[in-house]
């Protein structure tokens, strides 16, 4: 095993999980009222009615994929009695509904963001290079499927792919299986543990804090104080005393 | 709670969907709360912890109750948080008293500018230390260390030409370095000890203006300025704000309803005043007074903020209010006193106005003119100052009668009890017409031509009496007002519709461009409504109409309309003019402090725009003399005489103070006059008349008559009120400046004043200011000390809108090094008076002093005939053709003690304020008792006035306003004068004595005194004139009326005897700059205009980062559309605007609210915030002030003779600056800085 695969397949993934993890939990720390998405829809919202929809459950169709394939075992699939042609015929389609959908919404919010004004106005670099990333990452997994299933030799990520990345996830790397899978699939997993370490310190912090409470919640909270007892004059303060220095 | 459960289904029916129902149903049980029987609320217990976040933003530790002293007449009580020792910001306070069930309430006031001061606390441009330019500090420690002996230092530095230029021609350059207090306090109090010792005290000039905005703050200055001997200058004629009218009408300063009287009136215009943006927290009172049906007016050139509250809009052109004004008095005249008798209005003008009064008329080449006011001396009666009392013919008689009231009854012991406007039996007759009676044709000036002034010739019906041929002002008015009757010779409109003879609505309109028919509707409304309301017609006249070079014949002419109508002293009407916070409440008190009556009397006070018309050289530009300005039927006493050559006859006349006053230093005068065995007032006369003795203002550019110190406090003269700032640059500070007019070529220089080949360049030795801020008066200064700001210190604060004293209240002690006025010029004093003990002693000052207002003084001129000793080659005699010379001991080791302490002058003097002398015993014991007594010095026993709180107190206690029983003391010996009963409009608080801590707790109402001619009796509404209406007090003027008619003989050298519309000046003719909308190479000829502005209080805030954000921010010209498309400029691009005055560099705002022809630049953008090199001197842009100069009225200078008479910012010459033109023009788009 070289000391290139090892790197890239073995160090960057944990590098990029720690940073997932505890720079989200930094973040909640340290800049919870900088935990937002800084909507713009004050700025534009016609083409964010279309675009951002469009693009949020493509993206959730997306994931929903990943978790089917990478994180379920092919065996489990077959114990299901699911078989490889029905496997591979709804995975095509709903990779291509979806990524389809997830594609043109990122275009529209794109193209909305570079050409209207105040939108670009308040895009920070910060933004610009998640942009980067997302695209980047979204832009080589539909290709790698695209373009497998067009020249008809389509890979078979299941036998590689995702055991590698289960075999992460159990701290037990299998890189060989990885670096035998095809370069798309190399760069898109390169390009989405980038997007993983980047996460915590982006907007898409706002992925955890996804208002589906709102689903069943009632509109109005009211939130009464705590009952708190009266200090009497005679007690003493109840203020935190600060070390001297 | 109860649950959903407990309910009957359906509670929810039709509100939600089912999905969403569902959901929110099953939700319940998956967090914890109470959900609510409709499902649209959740309750839950705790989970606020993110409140502290906000909670913590808006805590404070204590509330303040402070206020602003900035001059913008609001007085405005505010509440200042403090936390962790830190001002965070500012609410308005709420607890005013009611003014009453039936009307709106004065609470909260404020505006947004207000909101944003505490930003000045801790901002970059805050003064943190003393700085002293680095060039000058280090001579000056050199020097005192060599020579061991400040004073001695100072004296080197200034005398070797080399070392002085080395400091003053690095003025406005930077270089400030810090200095400590003890080296600033060291080297001023050596300036003021070696210029007192050199050149005199009267070469010292204090500069502080409006004392109701701080109180203490001006006095304790004013106060050391007083001891020492300093003149302190006038600022409110120099401002301009100071109506000219309201003395030669009046024979007052500037009385005007507070704000609620507005909603007393039911007809207002507002004339050249931009109420919601100048006067923003008493607009309301406008606004609301509408509802009550209130009918609103708004004249103004442009589509003002104030326009468009109001029911008619009449734009004006700039300047031109005048003939509106006189077209709706012609209105009036016809059809409420002509056409048909108007009761009300003829009983009025009968008891309060000179209209019935007799004028002689005299015969000159063939002309009959008007001339003086017949008095009783001049048929036969020999009474004490009989030439001092006007006469008037009984209606029922036809004979003469001398009615009560006239000035001749204000003086002497035989006019005791008869000073007062009760006609008894007698019905004046107004006019001395009669069918077929004797009439005469008299002339009359015109000046609408803008070929020039003319001659009009219309008839008066005349009488005889004793030979002489009379009229009363009545006819006279309506001859100048073209109001024809039958039988009556010369030329007269036919009708309204007549343009072709001033006076009419017709021959406005050309020049005002407001509608003939429209003028005289408004007109009729305005009276008919002052009938049937008894008198609530009110004008809210504001500096629009009042910076103008004469200003003093538009309000004339406006406030004609008022007492015409029987308005002025009635609630509810009258004029309502507000141009600064003018109003010191308690005036004695603090007149008392300021001049340090109390030690010595009296101090040196000096008319602004003289001094700084002279200081600066403006007099060397002016290429033109008296008779541009002059009235076609002027006998010409004036002709040929400069403007500096007036100002010189009104000095030596003793009509106007003049300081410096001699070309010697008035210490030691007193001493050689002694010597030589004569009196003071021989020696001077004597010395005058040999030539040995000069005037110091008939050779001002000499160096011994240089003024050497100014101190600037509470003031941003540079930036903000400098009329001809480049000159101020160039002459009087010696910096870099971009005048580019030419001096006076030789044959057009003055007559009686020194022409110097070489005008001097920076005049000053030491230019000191205190300031919070850095300002464009702090950066062309030597010494900056740093002053607290108005949520630091101790005050007092009072004004015209509302009938409150405020106090200031310290929110956190003065920053940084910063020290309260009060404690920086202790410190001076202190230092002052060490170095004094070994340089100066006790010394003897002469002290010339002008011919004074409200004092016998104003009748040393019987019948404003001019006795100029110098023309008639007689001999002056002080106190009646020459100022009075007082000789005051100037104990200047002391100066600091007696500054600390209440002297013994107030109890054995007693303190006079407008003629009313206010015994002070019994306040004396009150302050001894409650600010503690001085132990040891020269003012031992003494009540203290050692801190900013004592003073607070004295002010107080010594003021009729504030103290009932000197209310009620003042009143009574008025009484005794007027014999009207007065003293029960302030019984009613006789036991009363404001504190200063009633101060602190709430906005305190002021009690009823003679100082003010209104009453606020029983809780009424402040209105001017209504003791004199009701209780039948004289006006103090000659008549003991309101003028209509003024008979000073330079009244009628300018034309200007009665109320007359004079166009703006010509600045083509008199400078010869392009005229009004000439394009020519350079750009687009505009009229420039400095109105205030929305987003800052003069200078104040225009450089605060949250109005600058409110704003464009930066320096802006206004201009409309049309002008902006012939200089192919758009919105915000950059112009630059230049005349002979200077170069300003500032962004278009391209806006159809203005008028073509004229541009506005809001006053007071300071060179702080964001100015460019202009590109026609490579120089900084100029401020505003960059584009005016100072233009002096001669008829302004007028003194000795009744209202016409000098008195401390009642009666000066004004530092108008409306009548400017200058050149627009587009600029290359790339500034540098």
């Amino acid at each position: 095993m070289s000391a290139g695969n090892i790197l890239l397949w073995v160090i960057v993934p944990y590098i990029c999980i720690a940073t997932f993890v505890l720079g989200h939990i930094w973040r909640y720390r340290y800049d919870k009222f900088g935990w937002t998405t800084r909507s713009s829809q004050l700025y534009e919202r016609r083409l964010l009615r279309i675009g951002s929809p469009l693009f949020h459950f493509g993206i959730l169709l997306v994931i929903l994929g990943h978790v089917v394939g990478i994180l379920i075992p092919e065996s489990t699939t077959k114990a299901l009695g699911v078989s490889e042609h029905a496997y591979h015929l709804s995975a095509v389609t709903l990779g291509t509904v979806s990524g389809v959908m997830t594609v043109a919404g990122m275009a529209i919010l794109i193209y909305r963001r570079r050409t209207t004004g105040p939108v670009f106005s308040a895009t920070t670099t910060n933004d610009k290079i998640m942009y980067v990333l997302l695209a980047l990452t979204i832009g080589l997994g539909l290709a790698t499927t695209v373009l497998g299933n067009a020249t008809g030799a389509a890979h078979d990520y299941r036998v590689d792919v995702a055991p590698w990345f289960r075999s992460v996830l159990y701290f037990d790397p299998h890189t060989h299986l990885i670096v035998a899978a095809p370069i798309g699939f190399e760069i898109h997993a390169i390009s989405a543990w980038l997007l993983f370490a980047f996460w915590p310190f982006s907007r898409l912090v706002h992925v955890f804090s996804a208002p589906v409470g709102y689903l069943t919640r009632p509109y109005i909270v009211y939130r009464s104080r705590e009952a708190v007892t009266p200090r009497r004059g005679w007690e003493g303060s109840r203020l935190p005393v600060e070390p001297p220095g | 709670m109860t649950s959903v459960e407990d309910q009957p289904s359906g509670a929810t029916e039709g509100r939600m969907d089912p999905l969403t129902e569902t959901l929110v149903r099953a939700g319940r049980y998956f967090r914890p709360g109470d959900v609510s029987q409709d499902l649209r609320t959740i309750t839950r217990v705790g989970g606020r912890e993110a409140d502290s976040f906000y909670r913590d933003r808006w805590s404070h530790d204590k509330v303040v109750r402070s206020t602003h002293g900035v001059n913008c007449t609001g007085s405005c009580s505010w509440k200042v948080y403090v936390k962790d020792g830190i001002i965070t910001w500012e609410s308005q306070q709420t607890d005013y008293p009611s003014v009453g069930p039936d009307r709106p309430e004065y609470e909260p006031r404020g505006c947004p500018r207000g909101a944003a001061f505490s930003w000045y606390t801790y901002s970059p441009t805050r003064v943190r230390y003393p700085y002293i330019r680095g060039v000058l500090l280090e001579m000056f420690r050199e020097a005192r260390h060599r020579l061991g002996d400040p004073v001695a230092a100072w004296a080197e530095i200034t005398s070797d030409p080399d070392k002085r230029a080395a400091y003053v021609t690095a003025r406005g350059t930077g270089g400030f370095v810090r200095a400590t207090w003890e080296d600033a306090v060291d080297l001023v109090a050596a300036a003021h000890v070696h210029t007192i010792a050199s050149y005199g005290p009267d070469r010292i000039a204090g500069f502080s203006p409006i004392p109701a905005m701080s109180m203490v703050s001006h006095a304790v200055g004013a106060r050391f300025m007083s001891l020492i001997g300093a003149p302190m200058l006038s600022f409110y004629d120099w401002y301009a704000d100071l109506p000219v009218a309201s003395p030669q009408v009046f024979g007052d300063q500037t009385d005007v309803p507070e704000s609620g009287d507005w909603w007393d009136a039911s007809y207002l215009i507002m004339w050249g005043s931009n109420v919601p943006v100048t006067r923003t927290p008493d607009a309301h009172w406008m606004v609301e007074a509408r509802y009550r049906g209130q009918k609103v007016i708004a004249v103004s050139p442009d589509y003002a903020d104030n326009v468009k509250f109001a029911d008619e809009w009449l734009a004006a052109q700039p300047g031109t209010d005048g003939a509106l004004a006189v077209a709706m008095g012609h209105v009036i005249l016809k059809e409420f006193f002509v056409d048909r008798q108007t009761p009300a209005f003829e009983d009025y003008v009968r008891s309060y106005t000179d209209l019935p009064f007799l004028v002689e008329l005299v015969e000159r080449d063939g002309q009959w003119l008007p001339g003086k006011f017949l008095t009783a001396a001049d048929i036969g009666d020999s009474s004490q100052h009989a030439e001092w009392k006007t006469v008037l013919l009984d209606a029922a008689t036809g004979s003469a009668v001398v009615p009560n009231g006239s000035l001749g009854f204000r003086y002497g012991e035989e006019g005791e009890g008869r000073w007062n406007l009760d006609l008894g039996d007698t019905v004046p007759l107004l006019s001395a017409y009669q069918e077929g009676g004797d009439t005469r044709t008299v002339a009359l000036p015109r000046f609408d031509d803008p070929a020039g002034p003319a001659v009009m010739e219309r008839g008066v019906p005349v009488r005889t009496v004793e030979g002489r041929t009379v009229t009363t002002v009545f006819d006279l008015l309506l001859a100048a007002y073209g109001v024809a009757r039958p039988g009556l010779p010369g030329q007269w409109p036919s009708g309204y519709d007549d343009g072709s003879e001033p006076g009419t609505p017709a021959w406005q309109e050309p020049i005002t461009s407001v509608p003939a028919a429209t003028a005289a509707r408004i007109a009729r409304e305005f009276a008919a409504n002052a009938e049937v309301s008894g008198g609530r017609s009110m004008i809210i006249m504001g500096a629009g109409t009042n910076h103008w070079f004469h200003s003093d014949t538009i309000y004339r002419a406006f406030l004609a309309l008022v007492t015409l109508t029987g308005c002025q002293g009635r609630n509810g009407g009258g004029w309502a003019h507000y141009v600064g916070q003018e109003k010191v409440r308690p005036l004695t008190g603090h007149a008392q402090m300021a001049t340090a009556a109390d030690w010595q009397r009296p101090a040196r006070t000096m008319i602004g725009t003289a001094f700084f018309y002279l200081a600066t050289d403006q007099w060397r530009y002016d290429p033109f003399t008296a008779d541009a300005t002059a009235s076609p039927l002027a006998s010409g006493s004036l002709q040929g005489k400069s403007t500096v050559d007036v100002i010189a006859t009104s000095a030596r006349l003793g009509w106007m103070p003049s300081y410096p006053t001699f070309d010697r230093n008035p210490l030691g005068l007193a001493d050689r006059a002694e010597s030589s065995g004569r009196s003071v007032e021989q020696f001077v006369t004597d010395e005058i008349g040999a030539g040995r003795l000069k005037f110091a203002c008939e050779d001002p550019d000499a160096p011994e008559n240089w003024p050497r110190i100014l101190t600037v406090w509470r003031a941003n003269l540079l930036g903000s009120s400098a009329k001809g700032n480049e000159y101020f640059l160039r002459h009087l500070i010696g910096a870099d400046s971009s005048v580019r007019a030419a001096e006076t070529p030789e044959a057009d220089r003055p007559e009686d004043v020194t022409w110097r080949d070489q005008a001097p360049t920076g005049k000053l030795d030491l230019l000191l200011s205190l300031d919070f801020r850095m300002t464009s008066t702090t950066l062309f200064s030597d010494v900056v000390l740093p002053a607290a700001t108005w949520y630091e210190k101790h005050d007092l604060s009072s004004t015209d809108m509302h009938p409150f004293v405020h106090a200031f209240t310290p929110a956190i002690s003065p920053p940084w090094q910063t020290r309260t006025d009060f404690d920086a010029f202790s410190a001076v004093a202190a230092r002052f008076s060490q170095l004094a003990e070994d340089h100066l002693g006790v010394r003897r000052d002469v002290v010339a002093v002008p011919l004074t207002h409200d004092t016998p003084d104003e009748m040393a001129t019987p019948h404003g005939v001019v006795d100029d000793w110098r023309v008639e080659g007689t001999t002056p005699v002080p106190g009646r053709n020459f100022p009075k010379l007082v000789v005051v001991e100037r104990d200047y080791p002391n100066v600091a003690a007696k500054l600390a302490a209440l002297g013994p002058l107030a109890e054995r003097l007693g303190a006079t304020t407008k003629g009313v002398t206010f015994e002070l015993g019994a306040a004396v014991q009150y302050l001894a008792a409650k600010n503690g007594r001085t132990v040891g010095g020269v003012a031992d026993g003494r009540p203290l006035l050692a801190r900013d709180q004592h003073m607070c107190e004295a002010i107080l206690a010594l003021s009729g306003t504030t103290n009932g029983q000197l209310a009620v003391q003042g009143f009574k010996a008025l009484e005794r004068r007027t014999g009207v009963r007065l003293a029960d409009l302030a019984a009613e608080h006789e036991g009363k004595q404001i504190t200063f801590a009633d101060t602190q707790s709430r906005p305190t109402p002021v009690i009823t005194s003679p100082e003010w001619s209104g009453s606020e009796h029983g809780g009424r509404r402040y209105s001017a004139f209504v003791i004199n209406v009701e209780r039948l007090k004289p006006w103090h003027t000659l008549t003991g009326r309101q003028h209509f008619y003024l008979d000073h003989d330079w009244m009628a050298e300018v034309g200007e005897q009665l109320p007359v519309f004079r166009p703006p000046l010509d600045m083509h003719q008199l400078f010869g700059e392009p005229r009004i909308g000439a394009m020519g190479e350079l750009g687009v000829t505009v009229r420039y205009l400095t109105p205030h502005s929305k987003w800052s209080i003069h200078s104040e805030y225009q450089d605060n980062l949250l109005m600058l954000s409110l704003s464009r921010g930066g320096p802006t010209i206004w201009m409309s559309p049309a002008d902006a498309e012939r200089i192919s400029v758009s919105d915000n691009e950059w112009i630059e605007a230049v005349n002979r005055n200077g170069v300003i560099v500032a962004r278009a705002i391209v806006s159809h609210r203005m008028p073509e022809g004229t541009v506005y630049m809001y006053h007071a953008q300071e060179r702080v915030v964001d100015v460019p090199l202009a590109e026609t001197t490579g120089k900084r842009g100029g401020i505003h002030n960059s584009g005016t100069r100072l233009l002096i009225k001669p008829s302004h200078l007028i003194g000795g003779y009744a209202q016409l008479s000098y008195a401390f910012n009642y009666l000066g010459p004004t530092g108008n600056q409306r009548d400017e033109v200058t050149v627009i023009r587009r600029r290359g788009q790339e500034v540098t800085y």
